[in-house]
C-alpha cells in the first residue's frame, strides 16, 4: 500500500469520526442546558472551549461587536454557527467534513463503492442544510450518516491495509475525544454548579457517547463519578470506552508491518489507564489524562514516521 | 413496418442510411429497434442510461476550477462498423504507428529521414516538442509511443481517413470501455442481436504492453500509473486504468530516485522499486532537474534513471515530437522510407505553411480550408474557413503570416453522420473515432475505439471538453 494513500485514508477516517463526535457533543450539551436552571452563558461558551479555539471565537465576537453580555439566545446562535458551520474554525464540523472530502477524492478506488457513495451522501446532505439551521436534526442526521458510513465499511470491505488504517484513524480519534470530554468535566467541577447538577452532567456525558443504557445495565444504583469513570475508561465491552479503543488499536497493529515503536506506545497507553482506581483524586486523574493525551500524540507520530 | 429513418442524409455520408434513407446492410436491426420505441420509451432508456453512468461513477471534469464532476455523455444508438472493414483499418493503424515509432527513434538517433527532408528537419529541431535531452536514447523495442490514440474520420463517400495521431498521452480509453458496459446494461436485447467483438481485454493488453517496455529482467515487473492528481480532467481514467490493471496509482510525491538511480515508491512496507511508469503527465513536467524547474508534478532525477534504463517511462519522453501536425503531413513518406510499404489508410491532404508553396496556397484559399495550430490538442485554436466570418479569416491570416511554422491547413472534409437521440428525436450528428494502438513486442489495436459525437446540429466539434458526446462502437459481422 502506498504511504500517501495510507495517510489519506487514516485522516479521512479521523475527520469523519471527529465530525460525528463533535455533533454528539453539541447535541448533548444543548440538551443539558435545558435542564440546568441557572444563567448558562458559561455553558454555552463551554462548547467552544471543548471543540475549538476560544481566542479565535473571541475574535469573531469582536468583529461582530458582540460581548459576553449579549443575550444567551443570541450567543447560542453565534456559538452554534461557529462550531457547526464556520470553515475557518478547524474544530467545526464543516471543517472536518471538508478535509475528509479532500482526502476522499483520492480514495474512490480504494473504498467499496457503497462506502464511497455513503460518504458522498453524508457530505451532500450536510451541505444542503441552510447555515442558519441549528436544529438537532442537522446533528442527528450527520451522526446517522457517519454510523452508516462506518458500518458499510465493516460490512462490505475487504480486510486489507486500507481497512486497518481506517480503524487506526477512527479509534485514535475516538480515544482522544473521550479523554477530552472527561478532562473537561473534571475541570468544570469547581464552578458554581450544585452537586445535583454534577450528576446530570455525568449523565449527559454518558448520553453523548451513547452509553447511558449500557451504563444502567451494569450500574443499577445511582450515577456516581467513580462508576462513570470506570465505565468510560475501563469497560472493555463498550465500544466507546477508552480501553475498547486501545484494544482495537492493538488488534489492528498486529495486521500492519511490524513496528516495535508502535507496540511500545500501545502498551504505554494501556499502562496509563490502568493507574486509575476508586481512590484517584481529580488532580491525579488530570495528570493521567494529560499523559494519556501526550501518548496519543506520540502514537500518531510513530504511525506517521513508520508508515506515511 | 417502414424501415426508413425519418431524416435525410443531406449530402453527408450517413453511416446508417443511404441517400434515399434506406438502412444500409447490417443496420436494419438497430434502426428497427430504435424506431419501434415510443417517445416515453426513449426517455425511459435515456434515464436508465444516465442512472447507470451515475452509479458507475463515469465522470469527467471540465477544468481544474470546476470541482464538480460531470456525468459522461453517451448516446444510446451504437455506431456499427463491419469486421471486414475494421480488419483493414487495424492493419493500417499498426503500420502507421510502427512507422511513426521508427521515425521518432530516427529523430533522436541517426536522423536519416530528417536529412532527406530538410524542411521537416528545420521544423523538428525548432519544435517545442523536440527534446534534445533524448538524443542517443533508444527505448525497448525502439518503441517511443507505446500507447497511441489515432483519430479517424469518414468522408462524404464513407472512406476512412486519419485525422491526427496522438502520441503523447492520449486519453479516452476508459470511456470506451465504460460505454460498452453501460450499453450491455441498458439495451442488452439489441446488443445480443449483433455479434459484437469484445473490447474488455484492453487493460490486460495494456499491462502486457507496459511489461514489454521494461529493460528489467525481473519476472514480475512493478508498474505504476503516474497521474498529475485528482484535479486533472482525466483523473477518472487514470484511476480506472490503475484499478483495472491492479497496479498503484501514484503522484510524483509518492516516488523518488535513490542514490543508485533506481526509482522507488513509498509504501507502508518501506521503499519499493519501480520498473515501469505509465505516466499521464506531460514531458516537460516529468523531471524538474532536466525540464520545467518549478514542476511539482515531476520527480527529481527521473530523466537520468530513464536514460540509464533503470526505469521505463511510457510513453517515452520526447515522443510528442511526432504529435506535431506538420509531422503528420510526412507520414506517408515515412511508411515508404522505414517500411517500404504503401499506406493502408489514407490521410487528409495537408498544407504545411512552413513550405512557401503551401503557404501561398493557404493564404489565397483560406476560406476553403480548415486551419490548425500545430501544437494544440482538444480542438483548440482551429478555424473552419468556410464557416468563419471575414474578420476572423483576416485575423487568422495575420497569425499565419507572423508565424507560418505554427500552422497547417487541410481541405474541409464533410464528416460522416450517424443517427443520434436528441430528446425524443432521432437526428443525424457528425462523429469521429479514436482507436487505441498498443506497441510492445507485438502491436495491438482496439476493436473499435471511442466514437465521439458533436451533439449540436451541424457542428463538427466532438471534444467532450467542448460539449461533445460519445457512442459505443460495435465491430460486428
Amino acid at each position: 500500500m502506498l504511504s500517501s494513500n495510507a495517510e489519506k485514508i487514516y485522516w479521512l477516517s479521523r475527520y469523519i469520526e471527529r465530525a460525528e463526535n463533535t455533533a454528539r457533543l453539541i447535541n448533548v450539551n444543548f440538551d443539558l442546558l435545558l435542564d440546568i436552571p441557572h444563567d448558562h452563558m458559561s455553558d454555552i461558551i463551554h462548547l467552544v472551549e471543548i471543540t475549538s479555539d476560544l481566542e479565535q471565537f473571541n475574535q469573531i465576537l469582536i468583529e461582530q461587536e458582540m460581548f459576553y453580555n449579549a443575550s444567551t439566545s443570541v450567543m447560542k446562535n453565534i456559538v452554534l454557527d461557529f462550531v457547526i458551520y464556520n470553515r475557518d474554525n478547524i474544530g467545526s464540523i464543516s471543517y472536518s467534513l471538508e478535509v475528509a472530502k479532500m482526502n476522499a477524492r483520492y480514495l474512490r478506488t480504494m473504498l467499496p463503492k457503497t462506502a464511497w457513495e455513503q460518504f458522498n451522501n453524508l457530505h451532500r446532505e450536510f451541505s444542503l442544510f441552510d447555515e442558519k439551521n441549528h436544529s438537532s436534526e442537522v446533528l442527528q442526521q450527520l451522526i446517522r450518516n457517519s454510523k452508516t458510513f462506518f458500518s458499510t465499511i465493516s460490512d462490505a470491505m475487504h480486510r486489507d491495509h486500507v481497512f486497518d488504517f481506517i480503524k487506526l484513524g477512527r479509534f485514535i480519534e475516538r480515544a482522544d475525544m473521550l479523554s477530552r470530554i472527561i478532562e473537561d468535566q473534571i475541570l468544570r467541577k469547581d464552578a458554581r454548579i450544585p452537586k445535583y447538577y454534577e450528576n446530570l452532567q455525568w449523565m449527559s456525558i454518558l448520553k453523548s457517547i451513547n452509553g447511558f443504557e449500557s451504563f444502567k445495565k451494569i450500574n443499577k444504583e445511582e450515577l456516581r463519578r467513580v462508576n462513570v469513570l470506570n465505565f468510560i475508561f475501563k469497560l472493555k465491552e463498550f465500544p466507546r470506552s477508552i480501553t475498547f479503543c486501545i484494544n482495537r488499536l492493538i488488534a489492528v497493529s498486529n495486521y500492519l508491518p511490524k513496528s516495535d515503536d508502535l507496540e511500545k506506545k500501545l502498551v504505554s497507553l494501556n499502562k496509563g489507564i490502568s493507574k486509575i482506581n476508586q481512590k484517584s483524586t481529580d488532580k491525579q486523574l488530570l495528570k493521567i489524562i494529560d499523559a494519556f493525551q501526550v501518548d496519543l500524540i506520540d502514537l500518531h507520530l510513530v504511525i506517521e514516521k513508520k508508515f506515511f | 413496418m417502414n424501415k426508413k429513418l425519418t431524416y435525410q442524409s443531406n449530402g453527408f455520408f450517413d453511416e446508417y442510411i443511404t441517400n434515399n434513407s434506406f438502412p444500409r446492410k447490417g443496420f436494419k436491426r438497430s434502426i428497427g429497434f430504435f424506431k419501434s420505441l415510443t417517445g416515453s420509451q426513449k426517455i425511459y432508456f435515456k434515464k436508465l442510461c444516465e442512472s447507470s453512468i451515475s452509479s458507475m461513477g463515469v465522470t469527467f471534469q471540465l477544468n481544474a476550477e470546476e470541482l464538480k464532476d460531470r456525468l459522461w455523455p453517451l448516446d444510446l444508438i451504437p455506431r456499427i462498423i463491419s469486421l471486414n472493414k475494421w480488419e483493414t483499418i487495424e492493419r493500417g493503424l499498426s503500420q502507421r504507428v510502427n512507422a511513426l515509432n521508427l521515425f521518432i527513434n530516427d529523430v533522436y538517433n541517426k536522423q536519416e529521414f530528417l536529412n532527406k527532408n530538410p524542411v521537416l528537419k528545420d521544423l523538428i529541431l525548432d519544435s517545442p516538442n523536440f527534446l534534445p535531452e533524448c538524443m542517443g536514447i533508444s527505448p525497448k523495442n525502439k518503441v517511443w509511443s507505446n500507447i497511441c490514440g489515432t483519430d479517424l474520420i469518414r468522408d462524404h463517400n464513407g472512406n476512412f481517413f486519419v485525422l491526427e495521431d496522438n502520441l503523447r498521452v492520449p486519453s479516452g480509453v476508459a470511456y470506451m470501455l465504460e460505454n460498452r458496459n453501460i450499453m450491455k446494461r441498458v439495451i442488452p436485447e439489441l446488443f445480443n442481436s449483433y455479434e459484437v467483438n469484445p473490447i474488455d481485454d484492453y487493460p490486460s493488453q495494456l499491462y502486457q504492453c507496459l511489461c514489454d517496455a521494461s529493460f528489467s529482467t525481473n519476472q514480475k515487473k512493478t508498474i505504476v500509473v503516474l497521474t498529475p492528481g485528482v484535479f486533472n480532467s482525466a483523473y477518472f481514467e487514470h484511476s480506472y486504468l490503475a484499478q483495472q490493471m491492479g497496479v498503484e496509482l501514484v503522484e510524483a510525491s509518492d516516488l523518488y530516485v535513490s542514490r543508485s538511480g533506481n526509482v522507488l515508491m513509498k509504501t507502508i512496507n518501506g521503499p519499493k522499486k519501480i520498473d515501469v511508469i505509465y505516466r499521464r503527465v506531460d514531458d516537460i513536467y516529468l523531471d524538474p532537474k532536466t525540464w520545467l524547474k518549478n514542476s511539482t508534478l515531476g520527480i527529481q532525477g527521473i530523466y537520468k534513471s530513464w536514460k540509464s534504463k533503470k526505469v521505463a517511462i511510457v510513453n517515452a519522453p520526447g515522443s510528442g515530437v511526432a504529435d506535431d501536425k506538420a509531422v503528420y503531413a510526412y507520414v506517408p513518406k515515412m511508411i515508404k522510407f522505414f517500411l517500404n510499404e504503401r499506406p493502408i489508410i489514407s490521410q487528409v491532404k495537408t498544407y504545411v505553411c512552413a513550405i512557401k508553396k503551401d503557404l501561398d496556397y493557404v493564404l489565397s484559399n483560406i476560406d476553403q480550408l480548415v486551419l490548425k495550430p500545430v501544437n494544440e490538442s482538444g480542438g483548440y485554436g482551429i478555424l473552419i474557413g468556410p464557416q468563419a466570418s471575414k474578420s476572423e479569416l483576416k485575423e487568422y491570416k495575420l497569425k499565419i503570416i507572423n508565424n507560418p511554422r505554427n500552422f497547417v491547413a487541410q481541405p474541409l472534409i464533410k464528416l460522416s453522420t450517424a443517427p443520434t437521440l436528441i430528446g425524443k428525436n432521432i437526428v443525424p450528428r457528425h462523429l469521429d473515432l479514436r482507436p487505441f494502438i498498443l506497441s510492445g513486442k507485438k502491436s495491438f489495436v482496439t476493436k473499435g475505439g471511442l466514437t465521439r459525437v458533436a451533439m449540436r446540429k451541424g457542428s463538427t466539434i466532438v471534444n467532450s471538453s467542448q460539449g461533445g458526446g460519445s457512442k459505443d462502437t460495435w465491430i460486428a459481422d
